[in-house]
């Protein structure tokens, strides 16, 4: 969303100098809520933990500080951690991106985990009836397949949206708990494993993607050193292909005409109905694409992961779904971000049962940190201490008919191109209802 | 074989009175979902707002060995969390879904949290039967066949909930208040010029929100199940908001909505020797929502300034 307004200044620009640190100066200023944001909520998370550990102020103090030791050694401290931590991004990104692409539509995707869940039990579905099928055949069945069944399930939310005017908050809501169900229904019935309680049949292993360690070793590896110990690696090609996804979310966005149209919509719906855009057939295509990312995270997650089968009631309390909304809003909606935010959000799930066995904090602080940094995203702290703050100083009056203008003046800060672009979602809202 | 364990189920007694508890757990948060998006306040927190309450009942019912101290405690403490959600989305004036999403998270985060604080990771315990909301039995009226067991020997917050039912039901339509919280919701900007104040309407519903869902909450732990456990709403507020869509946005529509997803509850619970499964008819409150939404039968709408916050002096 940042774009038009960074390419604007660009041209404005003389020297190859100046230009950078005007690029140094809008990226600070693009990345100062967000990070603003994960610091305030660490030191609140700090401060939960100070409040609930024991002793004197120091002691608390320390405790504070050894939870959040382990939570980095436990995330990002050696190479094999980062690859537990990549285990959680990799499908975290493809949630992500779903979240992100139909934010930038001016929609709001809660349906990533109702979507991601069709997607993983369309797979299993799948995979478990067709255990005879050779891998070059099986595994693009399986992810297209996956796909195919989130796009549908973001679809329908998508169609109710476009045709009927139904807001797709609440149908999102309502068909991830139809997801929830109806996959629970299929663990525990049709699909469930004899042997197993609970759960599905694995996978068969030609569906199944191998390791990045192994995959390297058995195929670079014969030319090049091979990884000692590739199996304490755990993470597979679910993050390659993740990082595909963010390229291709990108180009959309950025290089095709439709990311240009549903850009125009989600900012400016009656513009973009003026201009010719079909907003309903671009609202139904981004949540179907939408559901499609987050169907394949689905499908990669049960199709990458040990032990390739899903277990009774995974969906309901998974939490990759939300943690994309997370992500998605942390990311500001860019690709690059989606990236940092899931590696972030990915490193606090994996940290924090390092952090709960070392430092006896509960892994559930993690919670309260990702809850912490979306207030601070939705309340948009940080501008809004800038533009109280001149406001205390200068004027004391009620913000009546005058303070219209005044607000004009306090809000022509650099900090406002962003503001505009968080804010433009409930501006859509209000709009996209008078159909 | 399939209509006769049908007709058996749907004339038991027990059918009805599960019926009417499940549609109390689902109508107290329902109901206060109802006051917040009728002031233009969206609220999918009531799920949170549930869980908080839950916990504080029990909790502070332990604590203080009262119970009744316990049931307030969790309407405090479902305040509380409603109190963030109008601070973050009236002053602040934030995305209402984001906020509504985070006090969800934050919710489940608070209560696993302190709850493995408490006890070391062990889970708390069941909680003693002086320490859980008594069922009332209406002397004779209570030997009634049928009828006697459906509505004179319910749970006590059942009938709390019906007066509070009432209750608001007048306050929104038959009173000088009710008229003004359903013009904040409708069109704010008048309202505020007719001289009423915008923000602290919205304050007060978003609040009652946050103190019917605590009560839902403490109805769940203290009434029903008789102990906390994590997550153990478990969609309850999710049911309780489709409740409200599929409702209407009216009182009595939201309180039908209830009513019949708490059947929906006990039938899922009591058909499963006819072979079909728990978890299909769990989805059914949520398609009859999307069948509503739809419009097939009649179209759903929210009221105009829903999830707008106010700017005083636009248009």
């Amino acid at each position: 969303m940042a774009v038009p307004t960074s390419q604007h200044s660009e041209s404005k620009e003389q020297t190859p100098g100046s230009n950078f640190l005007a690029w140094i100066r809008r990226t600070g200023v693009s990345i100062a809520g967000p990070v603003f944001a994960v610091v305030l909520a660490m030191v609140a998370g700090g401060i939960v933990i100070m409040i609930t550990s024991s002793g004197s102020l120091s002691d608390r103090f320390s405790a504070a500080i050894s939870a959040y030791q382990a939570l980095y050694q436990g995330s990002f401290g050696s190479l094999q951690s980062i690859s537990f931590t990549l285990v959680i991004v990799g499908p975290l990104i493809f949630a992500g991106i779903s979240v992100a692409i139909a934010y930038r539509a001016g929609l709001f995707n809660i349906g990533a985990e109702g979507q991601l869940a069709v997607g993983a039990i369309t797979v299993s579905a799948i995979g478990l009836h067709a255990t005879h099928w050779p891998g070059w055949l099986l595994i693009p069945t399986l992810v297209i397949a996956g796909a195919l069944a989130g796009a549908i399930w973001g679809g329908i939310a998508g169609a109710l949206k476009a045709w009927r005017g139904a807001h797709e908050v609440v149908t999102t809501i309502m068909l991830n708990w139809i997801a929830f169900y109806v996959a629970d229904y299929l663990i525990n019935g049709p699909l469930k494993d004899p042997n197993l309680a609970n759960s599905t049949s694995p996978l068969p292993s030609q569906g199944t993607f191998p390791i990045i360690s192994v995959f390297y070793n058995n195929t670079l590896g014969t030319f090049l050193p091979k990884i000692p110990t590739p199996q304490t690696y755990l993470v597979d090609v679910t993050f390659i292909f993740a990082i595909v996804a963010l390229i291709v979310y990108w180009f959309i966005y950025a290089r095709t005409t439709f990311g240009y149209e549903i850009r125009v919509i989600g900012q400016n719906p009656k513009a973009a109905r003026y201009a010719g855009i079909p907003v309903r057939w671009n609202t139904f295509a981004v949540m179907a694409i939408a559901g499609a990312f987050a169907g394949l995270g689905g499908a990669f997650r049960l199709m990458g992961q040990f032990p390739y089968y899903l277990n009774g009631s995974s969906f309901s309390i998974d939490y990759v779904g939300f943690d994309a909304i997370g992500v998605a809003l942390l990311g500001k909606t860019t690709a690059i971000g989606v990236f940092f935010a899931a590696l972030l959000f990915g490193g606090l799930r994996q940290g924090a049962g390092l952090m709960q066995l070392n430092a006896n904090v509960p892994s559930d602080l993690v919670f309260i940190i990702q809850a912490l940094v979306l207030f601070s995203i939705a309340a948009n702290f940080l501008p809004a201490i800038q533009r109280a703050w001149p406001r205390w100083l200068t004027f004391r009056r009620k913000p009546s008919l005058a303070a219209a203008g005044g607000d004009v003046a306090v809000v022509d800060l650099p900090e406002d191109k962003n503001e505009k672009s968080t804010d433009a979602v409930s501006h859509v809202d209000n709009s996209t209802e008078e159909e | 074989m399939f209509f006769q364990v049908l007709y058996r189920v749907l004339t038991s007694a027990d059918l009805w009175q599960a019926a009417l508890v499940f549609g109390t757990l689902y109508l107290l948060p329902a109901l206060g979902g109802l006051m917040s998006e009728r002031s233009g306040v969206v609220n999918i927190a009531m799920e949170g707002m549930m869980l908080t309450g839950a916990y504080a009942a029990v909790a502070t019912a332990e604590a203080t060995k009262s119970l009744w101290v316990g049931v307030i405690g969790a309407m405090i403490a479902g305040g509380l969390m409603a109190l963030i959600h109008a601070v973050v989305s009236i002053n602040f004036k934030a995305n209402q879904i984001v906020s509504g999403i985070a006090i969800n998270i934050f919710a489940l985060g608070l209560t696993n949290y302190l709850v493995f604080i408490q006890t070391q990771g062990q889970g708390l315990p069941s909680l003693p039967g002086a320490l859980r909301l008594p069922t009332i039995s209406w002397g004779p009226l209570a030997n009634i066949p049928f009828l006697g067991q459906v509505l004179f020997q319910q749970n006590i917050i059942f009938y709390v909930a019906l007066l509070i039912l009432a209750g608001i039901q007048f306050l929104l339509f038959h009173t000088n208040i009710g008229l003004r919280i359903r013009a904040v919701g409708e069109h704010p900007q008048a309202a505020d010029t007719a001289g009423v104040n915008v923000r602290l309407v919205r304050y007060l519903c978003v609040i009652s929100s946050g103190v019917l869902s605590g009560l839902g909450g403490a109805f769940l732990s203290l009434g029903i199940a008789g102990i906390f456990s994590s997550n153990i709403t478990a969609g309850a507020g999710f049911i309780a908001l489709a409740a409200v869509i599929f409702g209407k946005y009216t009182v009595l529509g939201t309180a039908g909505a209830c009513l019949l997803f708490g059947l929906g509850n006990g039938l899922a619970v009591r058909m499963q020797d006819t072979g079909i499964s728990p978890y299909l008819l769990g989805t059914i409150p949520y398609i009859l929502t999307l069948i509503a939404l739809v419009g097939l039968v009649g179209r759903t709408t929210p009221p105009a300034a829903d999830g707008i916050p106010y700017e005083p002096g636009t248009e």
